[in-house]
């Protein structure tokens, strides 16, 4: 294609446009921060090869990492969920409950997974048709997902948090064994791996969801709707389903999530995934991805899911250093990457 | 010859406001029509009633002799009408080949196919003479004029026999004007596309204009090929003849 009236484009160095640039440098300044750390205090090998030690860090960042896949999608799309962290306590608490009124646990499994799914389709659907922001109606579920949860069980079984434990143990007698089903979702103790099942769906999820959004059409569509909606709709993009279904996606990790908590600690808890929204919402800014959407990504988000992990469980392991100044850290590094990822977005922008 | 597209008797009223009222032109391939008004002389009504946002209340729509009613974009859009917008329907923080394909993605299998995307962008771009190096660059990276002619060769390449441009060197500079009137001079020279050119620059009009269509309150002041009008012509008819003659004279006083 050499023709002297062509003009030239020029070429952008690709590396400086991916959103989770700044993530890889913070990841990296937050291992070899912590490292030093726990040598100054003869910590490094409790946190860094000590098994236990490993758990404790990479079980968070699982945790956090898969409500950040869906913060981060969202995001990307232009949209928020504050309902995130209140929907894994209600996802707990519906299976907790039909478990105690005699449902098997996989068709409990099922029924919570739709229960969640309807209710990222109401959150979805009051977003696109009323317009209003959704930082306000995922606010709104915030309150009422938690205390609808709590609500339901104590009118029904008068307790609010329910042990499942008999529902989930073998029969004495034989016949179908549930652990063989309890191995399905958290199967993890079954197979004697070392870590929760969290950390496999974690990285499972993270490989579906970062082929999905750069690699299909969906993923397309999801930088159209955060970016430019009306230039998508021109161009028959459908972004309110789209919009739709990944509060769809969003409730439905939380009831992953939600399910998972109640099996491995064999009970259901008002406060389960308290504040964890907020956490995955900063792993996602850490992570590059751009507050008013239409940028960034989902390896940004599990890299911001990581920092968060290391410095969060970190901190415990270097005595010196008050809890509390984790907090102010934490603060600082969301605030310290929003800046460093606005001025590399800016630099694509103008090239 | 028959004209690619033509308009007979077409009104547009919104109320007891006309908006258009009897407007009758054609567009012929290889030709670009020039579509001259003032703010408020009912040029974006008409691309509307083109480009199936609106339904014209009284006349016909003809492309290729044949009658047409649209009720969707989606169905002008079939029917070969490529309307490039003023703010272009572009995304710019997606890499040039997203934008080309938005909407109308290639999958290969389940996936998209990234290579053969990027690979026809580059083509089409550079038939109208922009040569992107690299399709997988954000679109923010190219010039407000590159940004036009990736618009306009996006609705070529998505099978558009009428393109219609909305004022489209209005939002840039001198220099990407000139850019942009290149760009659709290439398009005028493939000889299969009628293109309607939207503008209130008789400048830029008069430079790639065949013919001429004047707008003025929702109807059609005058209308001819390029040897009935000369630039003094032009610029009467674009600043409304008679009251032009009366500011002058206010002026003079």
């Amino acid at each position: 294609m050499e023709d002297e009236r062509l003009r030239k484009v020029s070429s952008l160095q690709s590396f400086i446009s991916r959103p989770e640039l700044g993530s890889v440098f913070g990841l990296a300044i937050i291992v070899v921060t912590f490292m030093t750390l726990t040598s100054i205090s003869g910590t490094f090998s409790a946190m860094w090869t000590n098994p236990i030690g490993i758990q404790a860090w990479v079980e968070l960042a699982a945790f956090v990492g898969i409500l950040a896949i869906g913060a981060s999608l969202l995001m990307i799309a232009g949209e928020f969920d504050l309902s995130m962290g209140a929907n894994i306590a209600l996802a707990g608490h519906s299976f907790a409950l039909l478990l105690t009124f005699g449902v098997p646990v996989v068709p409990a499994i099922l029924i919570t997974f739709i229960e969640l799914a309807i209710l990222g389709f109401i959150m979805g659907t009051i977003v696109v048709r009323t317009g209003l922001p959704s930082f306000i109606v995922t606010l709104g579920f915030w309150f009422a997902s938690r205390g609808f949860a709590v609500f339901l069980s104590q009118t029904l079984v008068n307790q609010s948090r329910l042990s499942v434990k008999p529902y989930l143990k073998p029969p004495a007698g034989g016949g179908e064994d549930p652990t063989l089903i309890d191995n399905i979702f958290a199967f993890d103790k079954a197979f004697g791996l070392p870590f929760d099942a969290e950390v496999y769906y974690f990285v499972i999820l993270v490989i579906i969801t970062a082929f999905m959004l750069h690699r299909t059409r969906y993923g397309n569509w999801i930088y159209a709707a955060g970016g430019d909606a009306q230039a998508a709709r021109a161009v028959g993009v459908p972004v309110n389903r789209v919009k739709i279904s990944l509060f769809m996606i969003s409730t439905c990790l939380a009831c992953l999530l939600g399910v998972l908590t109640v099996m491995t600690s064999g009970a259901s808890d008002p406060k389960a995934g308290d504040f964890r929204e907020l956490h995955a919402i900063a792993a996602a800014v850490i992570g590059g991805c751009a507050l008013m959407g239409g940028y960034g990504s989902v390896i940004g988000a599990v890299l911001g899911a990581l920092i968060f992990a290391i410095a969060s469980r970190g901190i415990n392991f270097v005595p010196f250093i008050d809890n509390n100044l984790f907090r102010v850290m934490l603060g600082m590094m969301v605030l310290g990457a929003a800046l460093l990822n606005q001025f590399l977005r800016n630099r694509v922008l103008r090239g | 010859m028959t004209a690619t597209i033509q308009l007979r008797g077409v009104s547009k009223f919104f109320g007891n406001i006309i908006a258009l009222k009897d407007i009758s032109f054609e567009a012929h391939k290889g030709e670009v029509t020039a579509l001259l008004g003032d703010n408020g002389a009912g040029k974006s009504t008409l691309i509307k009633c083109l480009s199936g946002v609106h339904v014209p209340d009284e006349g016909e729509i003809i492309i290729e002799g044949k009658p047409v009613k649209f009720s969707s974009p989606r169905q002008a859009a079939a029917a070969g009408i490529g309307t490039v917008y003023q703010d272009l329907a572009l995304q710019p923080l997606m890499s040039v080949s997203r934008n080309f394909f938005l909407g109308r993605e290639i999958n290969k299998g389940f996936f998209l196919d990234l290579d053969r995307m990027s690979k026809i962008t580059r083509q089409e771009m550079a038939k109208l003479g922009i040569d992107v190096a690299d399709p997988n660059q954000p679109i923010g990276t190219l010039s407000g004029g590159q940004r036009q002619t990736l618009a306009i060769s996006r609705a070529i390449y998505f099978g558009a026999k009428v393109l219609i441009l909305d004022e489209p060197t209005s939002a840039l500079g001198q220099k990407q004007q000139l850019e942009v009137l290149r760009t659709i001079n290439e398009v005028r020279n493939r000889k299969d596309i009628a293109i309607i050119f939207i503008t209130h620059n008789d400048l830029h009009a008069r430079l790639i204009g065949d013919r001429f269509t004047f707008l003025n309150r929702g109807r059609i002041l005058a209308d001819g090929g390029r040897s009935d009008m000369n630039t003094e012509n032009l610029r009467s008819l674009m600043a409304g003849g008679a009251e032009l003659a009366e500011l002058e004279a206010e002026l003079k006083n």
